[in-house]
Order: C-alpha cells, then structure tokens, then sequence
C-alpha cells in the first residue's frame, strides 16, 4: 500500500512557555497543518478528551501537574495518539520512564524544529499506517522496513547515514533547515567532533549526486550561509 | 571485666598471703609463751622438764656446753605421735642455762591447725570470687544487654543510613534519657541531611529546566527566522553564529549540571559492565570521523568487568576518546589499550607535552579546540567516584591518557 507524506497533521502542543509554544505552532501551521494549543495540565485534559489528534507534543513540566499523568489520562479513555516528549531532563532514567509511560518518543530540549517533525512523521507513520511500509515522493518510493529507495524500478544504494538524513528532508521537504540541525541529527551529542561541517558537506554532496543520477532532479537546494531546502 | 577478674586474683593472692602472716605470727607468740614457761619452770625448778608435760608442744633440750644459741623462730617438722604422721610444724630454738651449762632448748607446735584455716579461708573466698564473676557476667549478659539494645539499634541505624533511604526506623524501648536524646539527635541529623539531598536534586532538575528552556526559545525562533528566504548570505551568516552560541552554551550547561551531579552524589545506580563494550561501541560511533581524519587506529582491548554507572562510563570514554580524535593530527595515530589493570587511551598531536595538572581544570582546553573544557574534568570527576587514577603522560610523540582501575 501507497502512503504519501502527509500534508497536514493536527497537533496538540501542551509547552508553559509562551515563545516556545508559538514557535513550534509557527513553524507546522506555515505549511498548513492544524496547531491546538495549552499551557497546563488541566486544559490539558480537557482538550485530550474532546478532542483527536494525530500526535501531541507534550512538555512534561507544566506548572499545574506532571504532565505524564496525560499519558496516563490516554491510556485510561483508550486513546491512541502519538505522544512525544517534550523535556529539558536529559536523564536516561527520564527517558525509559517516559516511554514506559507509553510516550512514542522523547526529545530533549533544546531541540532544533525540523528534528521535532521529523519524530513527528516518524510517530504518526509508526501508529496510522500499521503495516503500510511504502513512501512515495516525487519519483521515488522508499521501503520504510528495508531501507531501500528506488527510482521507479532502479535502486539507489544509499549508506546509512544517506538514508537518514533522505527521511530528514522529505520530512521537512520546504523548509530551510540549517547545518546544525542537519548535524545534530546525524551525530546527535558528538557534533562538536564534526570539525567545521566538513562532513555534511561530504555526506549531502554524495546524496544529491545520487539522486541527481537516477532521477535527473536535484532535490537539494543550498541557501548560503545557512543549510539547505529539500524540494 | 578483665579489670575486675584481675583485681580479684591479686585480692586473692595478697589476702592468702597476709592470713599466713598472721597466722605465722600467732604461732610464734603461743611458741614464746611456751618457752617462757620453760624458762620459769628451769629457774624455780632447778631442772628441766619432762617432755611429757607439755601436751601439742614437743619439747627437746639438748647440752650444747657453753655455746649459746640465739632465739629464732624455724619451720620445721613436727612428728605427731598418734597418726604416726610428719606435718609441717613451726619451732623457736633458744638457750636455758641450767646449773652451769647451756641448753639449746626447741619448742615445736603443728602448724596443721593453722594450715587448715587457711585453706578454708582460702577456698571461702575462690568461692565468692567465683561467685561474684558469674553474677557480673550473667548481669552484663542478659540484664543489661537488655539495656543496650536500644545504643546498638541506633548504631546499626547510623552505619546504615543513606540520603536516599525514606523510611525512619523505629527503635524500642528508648526508656534512658540518654538514649532517648541520642535518637533525637540522629533523627534531626539524618532528616536535615535527606532534606539537604531532597533540595540539591530538586535544584538540579529544575536548574535544567529553567536554564535549557530560554535556549530552546532560541533555537526555535531562529528555525523560524530562517524560513525567510530573503535574508541575504551574511544575515544568513549572523545567524548561524548565533546558533553556533547557543549550541554552545546549551553544551555548556549540560556538562555543569553533570559536573554538580557527580560532585554531590546524586547519580547512584550501578551495574555490572564490560568497559570493551562500551570502548568498541565509541569506535563504532566515531568510526567515521576516525576515517575522515585518516587516523591510524591499533585497538588492543581484553575484557574488563565493572560495577559503575553505565551513563557516567559513557560519558567518560566519550570525553577521553574524544579528545584524542578531536586533538590528533590529521593522518596521525590512535591507540587503545584495555587490560585488568588500565585503560590507556594514546594520540598524536602537538609536538609539546601538555601541562598534566592544568589540563583538568575547569574550563582549560587546547587553543584549536571547539570543546568547552570541561571533558577532562568531568573524566576525573567520574573517575574518582569509582576509585580510579586519571593521569596524563607525554612521551613523544605521544600523549598518554592512563586510567587507573587500582
């Protein structure tokens, strides 16, 4: 079966703080998904019970409560939303408690927005489309549980890495993404090795000359300065 | 108890040897008697009496001419004629002139009597000494024991207290008001010091949470600022630097709050771990970058076994096998050595030894880097929790970073 990427997603973004909170809405409702908001716990639960979604952001130190007790909430009123984490606590005993509470991810804060949709696709895809495993975006169709990526009938052998930061982009395909979170998201906390971005340069070189080759396009747009545009 | 029982055995000794004594002395004086009697009885008599006369005494003069013999006391023994038996006797020697001529006269009475009264009074006070030991032992033993039950709870209390452990633990039968004040204290104590921990932890998450929150705004903002494809290439520019800052301190203040962490405890969990684990696990993750360096890398890594924190091992062999490919050469060589007894983590570099001791301080790195300083720190730091050596050596061109697990 066929998914496309979908297009517009309804969220639910429970974060206290303001700016944060407007900028996540900002940054999704720009390309047309539906953005609901709430600072606290108990509006919370409140929006959780009128309302689906198909994922929530969830900052779980709201000034009210601990925000796990909406994963609890969930459970309790049979809900199957995703559930990413939202969380300043770095701590490996946080994490496993937040995904044993029945969260689907955990990001931790600071965190650059096009990883936090990236998680976003990754959830949504996990929990509506059990079973479906096939991407297809402009002329290539990707095979989510074996990793391969076709041009019509040829195979693109992509590394792993490749693959990855491919899923980053069509993930965030329209949206300038920077270096940083180009390099954050493939080396996470070992950035500070990745000496001056030499290596996305290598890394986004070698991916676009490959799709470049099968199928002609050049997806990858650079914006000087700054990173890059998947189009 | 050993004071008392050896007080005791002295007592014994020096009563034993004074009722000797005394006893000695009596005889010696009933002995005088005697021979005073002997005395008048030669000097109204004019002759010496029959031994016969003197029951319990036996009396024997012997013509000595005209020696003179001094008056003494002796032990000597003492015949008794009815159990046909020798005991031990004690005898006064002295000399009676009787019509000219000089008599050694021995006057000898059995000291079987007094003897007998020693032993009595001896076995007498074993007995009571004895006696005595028994009821101080029973008494220490099951009645006053009963009596320090309540000290060796708050003891065992004490030796086991940790900051992490809530429950307050009941002790019995605090009826001394010593004992009484004593848990009082222990209990202030121990509460002020699990509040103390309560309060740093609490700081510790929130600290977190406050100071990565303004930069999460940060970085959100500019995810959206750049969105705007007008920007021209250096407005661009300005703000990836300023992405650069904040990635910065985001790191910066990571690396502290671990660092307060480690310093006060609060990070406790230990599991059994193989280091050649987590060491082959690094150079898979850094396998790229070791590549893209062109670092010669020699690996010689056996088995080693830990109790630890696995996150803090992480992070140390992260930091010390970090450095070593962040300060390398390009085209420079990488070696890992892992035994039983260290961890040595070599790398090429600048031609010129480090300072060994500066190299750890906070906030201390090498001008090329783009770390923030505190890897080497927090190495030691988690080092010392679990009683390793970190050290550092130059021996050229090398610079040697050695674990010490001893």
């Amino acid at each position: 079966m066929l998914i496309l990427t979908p297009k517009a997603l309804k969220l639910l973004i429970i974060e206290d703080e303001p700016a944060l909170r407007e900028s996540i809405k900002h940054y999704f409702t720009e390309e047309g998904s539906i953005c609901e908001v709430c600072s606290d716990l108990k509006t919370a639960m409140q929006k959780i019970q009128l309302y689906e979604y198909d994922c929530i952001l969830l900052d779980i130190g709201l000034p009210d409560g601990d925000g796990l007790k909406i994963l609890q909430q969930l459970k309790e009123i049979g809900k199957e939303e995703g559930v990413i984490i939202i969380s300043a606590k770095n701590s490996l005993d946080d994490k496993l408690n937040g995904l044993n509470l029945g969260a689907d991810d955990y990001l931790v804060k600071p965190f650059h927005l096009a990883e936090l949709k990236a998680r976003i696709i990754a959830v949504h895809r996990r929990k509506s489309f059990n079973g479906s495993n096939i991407i297809q975006y402009d002329d290539l169709s990707i095979n989510l549980h074996s990793m391969e990526v076709k041009a019509g009938d040829n195979v693109i052998f992509l590394t792993k890495k490749e693959y990855d930061m491919l899923m980053y982009f069509i993930a965030n395909k329209g949206k300038v993404i920077s270096k940083n979170a180009v390099a954050e998201h493939l080396w996470k906390d070992d950035i500070d090795l990745a000496d001056s971005f030499d290596f996305i340069y290598t890394h986004i070189k070698n991916l676009r000359k490959k799709l470049q080759e099968h199928t002609g396009k050049d997806f990858i747009k650079s914006i000087y300065g700054i990173g890059y545009k998947f189009i | 108890m050993i004071i008392t029982i050896c007080v005791l055995i002295l007592a014994g000794f020096i009563y034993y040897f004074a009722i000797s004594y005394i006893s000695n002395n009596q005889l010696d004086s009933d002995l005088t008697e005697e021979l005073g009697e002997v005395v008048t009885y030669v000097n109204t008599r004019h002759q010496l009496p029959k031994p016969v006369e003197f029951d319990e005494d036996q009396a024997s003069f012997v013509s000595i001419g005209q020696h003179i013999v001094p008056t003494k006391f002796v032990d000597t023994p003492f015949f008794e004629p009815e159990s046909k038996k020798t005991e031990r006797g004690r005898a006064v020697v002295s000399t009676i002139k009787l019509n000219g001529i000089n008599y050694k006269v021995t006057i000898a009475e059995s000291k079987k009597s007094t003897e007998y009264l020693v032993q009595i009074i001896g076995i007498i006070t074993a007995v009571l000494t004895i006696m005595l030991l028994a009821g101080l032992f029973i008494t220490n033993r099951f009645v006053l024991s009963g009596l320090w039950k309540p000290f060796y709870q708050l003891l065992h209390q004490l030796q086991t207290f940790t900051v992490i452990n809530q429950d307050p633990q009941e002790v019995k039968s605090l009826d001394i008001d010593e004992f009484k004040e004593l848990h009082g204290a222990i209990d202030a104590m121990s509460q002020r010091a699990r509040n103390d921990y309560q309060s740093l932890r609490a700081f510790t998450e929130n600290a977190s949470h406050e100071m990565m929150t303004p930069i999460a705004v940060i970085t959100s903002k500019l995810d959206n600022l750049i969105q705007d494809e007008s920007l021209k290439a250096d407005q661009y520019e300005q703000l990836q630097d300023i992405y650069n800052a904040s990635n910065k301190l985001s790191r910066l203040n990571q690396s502290l709050l671990l660092l307060v962490k480690i310093d006060n405890n609060l990070i406790k969990d230990t599991t059994t771990i193989n280091i050649k684990d987590v060491v082959e696990e690094k150079l898979k993750q850094f396998q790229e970058i070791i590549k893209n360096k062109g670092l010669e890398a020699e690996y010689s890594l056996s088995d080693k076994i830990i109790e630890a924190n696995p996150y803090l091992i992480d992070i140390l062999l992260n930091n010390l096998i970090s450095n070593a490919i962040r300060h390398n050469t390009n085209h420079g060589r990488l070696q890992i050595q892992l035994n039983s007894t260290r961890l040595t983590i070599v790398n090429t570099g600048i031609s010129e030894q480090l300072d060994g001791e500066r190299i750890f301080e906070r906030f201390q790195k090498g001008s090329q880097s783009e770390g923030l300083g505190l890897g080497l720190t927090i190495a030691r730091n988690i080092c010392e929790k679990f009683h390793f050596h970190l050290n550092y050596r130059f021996e050229n061109p090398f610079h040697q970073f050695i674990v010490d697990f001893k």
